[in-house]
């Protein structure tokens, strides 16, 4: 059974809270979002994060078989950034690096697709790794919402921290957010009951229910439900439905950090894993354009062991510099200095 | 004057350099350079191995650059570093909220940051930002 | 080469913002300033070999420059012409290589000459431009020249001479207030006024702890000297200055690779090379042309070259030491603060100034001569690594 041998996260320094953010736009959300710094996207903060669970896992660059880097920010239509991660920490050439593109459930698909490799025993061990900074324009629903931040996990057989018992997939033609090529923002049709019941709720619950009749399991055997956060309420949508109690629900980060898109899930459950004891199970799934992949979890006696190499998320939750809007403007590029 | 490109074969060719840090120390003067040679620059020497530079150190010394070039907002903030283990590096700092925070002495540690865009190409490499205590 | 080679004419422009002169134009002024300079007069047609000292070429969007553009603007095809850019030292490197020219018994009678125009671009522009943090090798890869320029690798230097040496910003200002004296003497300096300690400090800051009054200008010009066979100077002149001693000093490519920041190994080298040539002392010295691009560096040149010891130049300035009619005036032209730094004139503008003098045709700025010997010293390139001291007597 392949598992979670070390995991990181990153999250950026710089916070806007969202009264500040009220200021032109009127009011949209509690508390506060991260933000890039200038010199940062995605690739920087994944390299980070990728640090922080090579060390976490302790293994040699040379074992890893294959890098799958998700993302719905990157920044280029063609050319991957995988290898950048690759070249950072001097992996073979023979590695294969493989980006995830294009949507929310990219970073679930990254999961999936080394999961895939593990078990056609292609590769014996992969990094995926995953970052989100999306594209916003000023005043629209990603302008209150989207934050920044990217996660990493190692992902193979021996010396696990968490194992994966399975992963499954629900998914449908469900359109709710997209960016063209040729926009620099993400948009949506803002049909919030539409979208959150039936996108989130129909497939978050779809695969958990799929992937709970596989394993003859409830959810309500669960110690964690961990699920994508594009706010802090949705996910007691499915939880009502899959009979999760609020207990089990993972601490809500979209007010602390924002909503970290693809790799919402992926660093909700690095949060969880940060405080998880032996035994201890969790149920996750990832949520975006139509798909969900449910995987389920259980907590290995090597995570104690390993803690002392761990860089927890509160680190960068706690560490952090309030910006104003204006400075927000700047650093998303909004708002240019003219030629002079 | 025209700079090669962040495609150019010179970009390509300090991949490593510029990715992984890899420099030499001189076997015989216990110099260390950055990037890899094959020749010590402090005393000539071939006797050279392989050194990969720590990503931790203490400013030896700084400036605070309110005319930098024009594609950057002042102020920047160049810092020579000297690396834990041995070595020295020549960065700027990043997400140094205040020229206050910095001084001879003080610990920084390297981070991995896009360094220039062009034509919509990044160019990625290291900076350095304070020191996490411990 | 002492005793081989002399001085027998130099010639330059008024250094400044000479917006209504071409590269061209300084070149053929200056070029012809120098002609009228040799005493008893000389056909240009003797002039066998030139240097063209020029370092901005393709930067600053003049074009590739090469010995032929020397060549052709002065009208003397029949020359065997190189172009020399050896970063700021490029002027005093320029002469040093029409002296081997002379000394290697090749030629009897040649040119040296150095133009630059900096200011066809804005200053700030024009200063990035001379702004190379990065080494031939990694050039201007980003990841290592960021931000970088002289300005910022002085500032770093200045940095360090605070925190090991002690010295304040008021020592670096005193630098610019002796210098802005002395330009305000000078016919030829790109500023002729002088300013306060106070003013320095309420300048702007460039790049802490340099103020703007702490950083040379961006400036244009041109400037040479012709030197012949030390046994055919007589010849052409009554008054030949000799040389003693030409060196170039050698240091890192790269910043991290150097050992020391309150001293800069390239001038350390030129000096010894230079002084061992002349057979001479430090204290034999009358008075020294050196490279204070910033107020700092002038302090450096001074303890590098052995004026002083390392930590006592402040002091010495301070006390007066360096004035005009100081025990060593230093930069009696008004140095690169006040004089300017069109990089490939500089170095031969201050040739200008150290044969000027020790003509003691130096009108109101007239330096008191003891031994007739005079220094001038550049020091630039990446990371510093550059630098040419010449030493200049009256006696062969």
């Amino acid at each position: 059974m392949a598992g979670i041998i070390g995991y990181g996260v990153y999250i950026p320094k710089f916070r806007i809270e969202q009264k500040d953010i009220a200021i032109p736009w009127g009011s949209w959300a509690p508390g506060e979002k991260s933000v890039c710094g200038a010199d940062e996207d995605v690739v920087t903060m994944a390299a980070e994060a990728a640090g922080n669970a090579m060390r976490h896992a302790a293994i040699n660059p040379e074992q890893i078989g294959a890098i799958y880097f998700g993302t719905a920010s990157s920044p280029y239509i063609e050319q991957y950034v995988s290898p950048i991660i690759g070249e950072i920490l001097g992996v073979r050439p023979e590695t294969t690096r493989i980006d995830y593109l294009g949507s929310l459930n990219s970073l679930g698909n990254a999961v999936l697709g080394c999961l895939d490799a593990i078990a056609a025993k292609r590769i014996k061990c992969g990094l995926v790794l995953g970052g989100e900074d999306r594209a916003t324009a000023p005043g629209t629903e990603g302008d209150a919402n989207f934050g920044a931040g990217a996660v990493a996990m190692v992902i193979g057989t021996t010396g696990t921290i968490a194992d994966i018992e399975d992963i499954d997939t629900y998914a449908t033609l469900f359109m709710d957010r997209w960016r063209s090529a040729k926009d620099s923002w993400v948009s949506n049709q803002a049909d919030y009951r539409f979208d959150r019941e039936y996108g989130y709720q129909t497939h978050v619950a779809g695969a958990c229910k799929g992937l709970l009749g596989k394993l003859s399991k409830k959810a309500q055997d669960y110690t964690y439900a961990v699920f994508a956060q594009p706010d802090e309420r949705i996910p007691s949508l499915p939880a009502k439905e899959l009979g999760i109690q609020k207990g089990q629900l993972a601490p809500a980060l979209a007010s602390v950090v924002g909503d970290l898109g693809s790799c919402s899930a992926f660093i909700s459950l690095a949060n969880v894993l940060d405080k998880a004891k032996p035994d201890e199970t969790i149920l996750l799934a990832s949520y975006g354009s139509g798909a969900s992949n449910a995987m389920s979890l259980v907590v290995r006696n090597q995570i104690e062991r390993k803690r002392k190499q761990l860089v927890p998320l509160e680190k960068y939750v706690n560490r952090k510099q309030n910006i104003t809007y204006i400075s927000y403007l700047r650093l998303k590029e909004h708002l240019k200095r003219g030629p002079y | 004057m025209t700079q090669p490109v962040p495609a150019s074969p010179m970009y390509w060719r300090f991949n490593t350099e510029v990715h992984r840090l890899v420099g030499i120390k001189c076997q015989d003067c216990g110099h260390i350079s950055y990037p890899r040679t094959k020749i010590c620059h402090e005393c000539g020497s071939q006797n050279l191995k392989e050194y990969k530079l720590p990503q931790r150190g203490t400013i030896h010394t700084f400036c605070v650059n309110w005319a930098p070039p024009p594609q950057f907002e002042p102020p920047i903030l160049p810092v020579i570093v000297d690396l834990e283990g041995g070595g020295r590096y020549g960065g700027i700092m990043t997400e140094c909220g205040s020229p206050d925070e910095i001084k001879i002495g003080t610990k920084v540690e390297m981070v991995f940051r896009r360094m220039l865009t062009d034509r919509g190409l990044n160019v990625y490499g290291y900076k350095f930002r304070l020191a996490e205590e411990g | 080469m002492k005793g081989k080679v002399a001085v027998i004419g130099v010639g330059m422009i008024k250094f400044g913002e000479l917006f209504d002169k071409s590269l061209e134009n300084m070149i053929q002024e200056a070029y012809l300033n120098c002609l009228k300079n040799v005493e008893k007069g000389i056909d240009p047609k003797e002039i066998k070999a030139a240097w063209f000292g020029q370092w901005s070429g393709g930067f600053i969007g003049q074009g590739a420059q090469g010995g032929q553009s020397l060549a052709s603007m002065i009208g003397n095809l029949n020359l065997s012409c190189s172009r020399i850019e050896n970063a700021c030292p490029t002027g005093g490197d320029t002469f040093r290589n029409a002296c081997l020219g002379v000394a290697s018994g090749v030629y009897d009678v040649v040119l040296a000459l150095g133009a630059e125009k900096m200011r066809d671009k804005p200053s700030a522009e024009s200063l990035g431009g001379a702004g190379g943090g990065g080494g031939a090798e990694t050039g201007n890869h980003p990841s290592w020249m960021m931000g970088q320029g002289g300005p910022a690798i002085q500032a770093m230097h200045a940095t360090r001479q605070m925190h090991e040496l002690g010295y304040t910003m008021e020592d670096f200002a005193r630098v610019a207030v002796k210098n802005h004296h002395n330009g305000s003497l000078c016919p030829y300096a790109h500023y002729q006024f002088e300013i306060t300690v106070e003013r320095v400090l309420n300048s702007p800051v460039i790049c802490w702890p340099l103020h703007l009054f702490d950083c040379c200008p961006q400036t244009d010009g041109a400037a040479a000297a012709i030197v012949c066979r030390a046994d055919l100077a007589k010849k052409y002149t009554d008054k030949p200055v000799y040389v003693w001693g030409s060196h170039t000093g050698l240091d890192h490519n790269q910043l991290w690779d150097r050992s020391s920041f309150v001293s800069q190994p390239s001038v350390v080298r030129a000096a010894k090379g230079a002084f061992e040539m002349a057979g001479i002392k430090p204290k034999d010295v009358d008075f020294a042309e050196l490279h204070d691009c910033f107020t700092n560096t002038e302090l450096m040149d001074i303890e590098d070259v052995g004026f002083a010891r390392s930590g006592e130049a402040a002091k010495k300035l301070k006390d007066g030491e360096f004035d005009m009619h100081g025990k060593l005036p230093i930069n009696p032209s008004g140095g690169l603060k006040a004089h300017g730094h069109p990089i490939a004139a500089t170095g031969l503008g201050q040739i200008f100034e150290v044969v000027t003098q020790l003509r003691e045709e130096a009108d109101k700025r007239q330096v008191k001569l003891k031994n007739g010997i005079g220094l001038q010293q550049n020091v630039g390139g990446p990371a510093f690594g550059a630098a040419v001291v010449n030493i200049l007597s009256r006696s062969r």
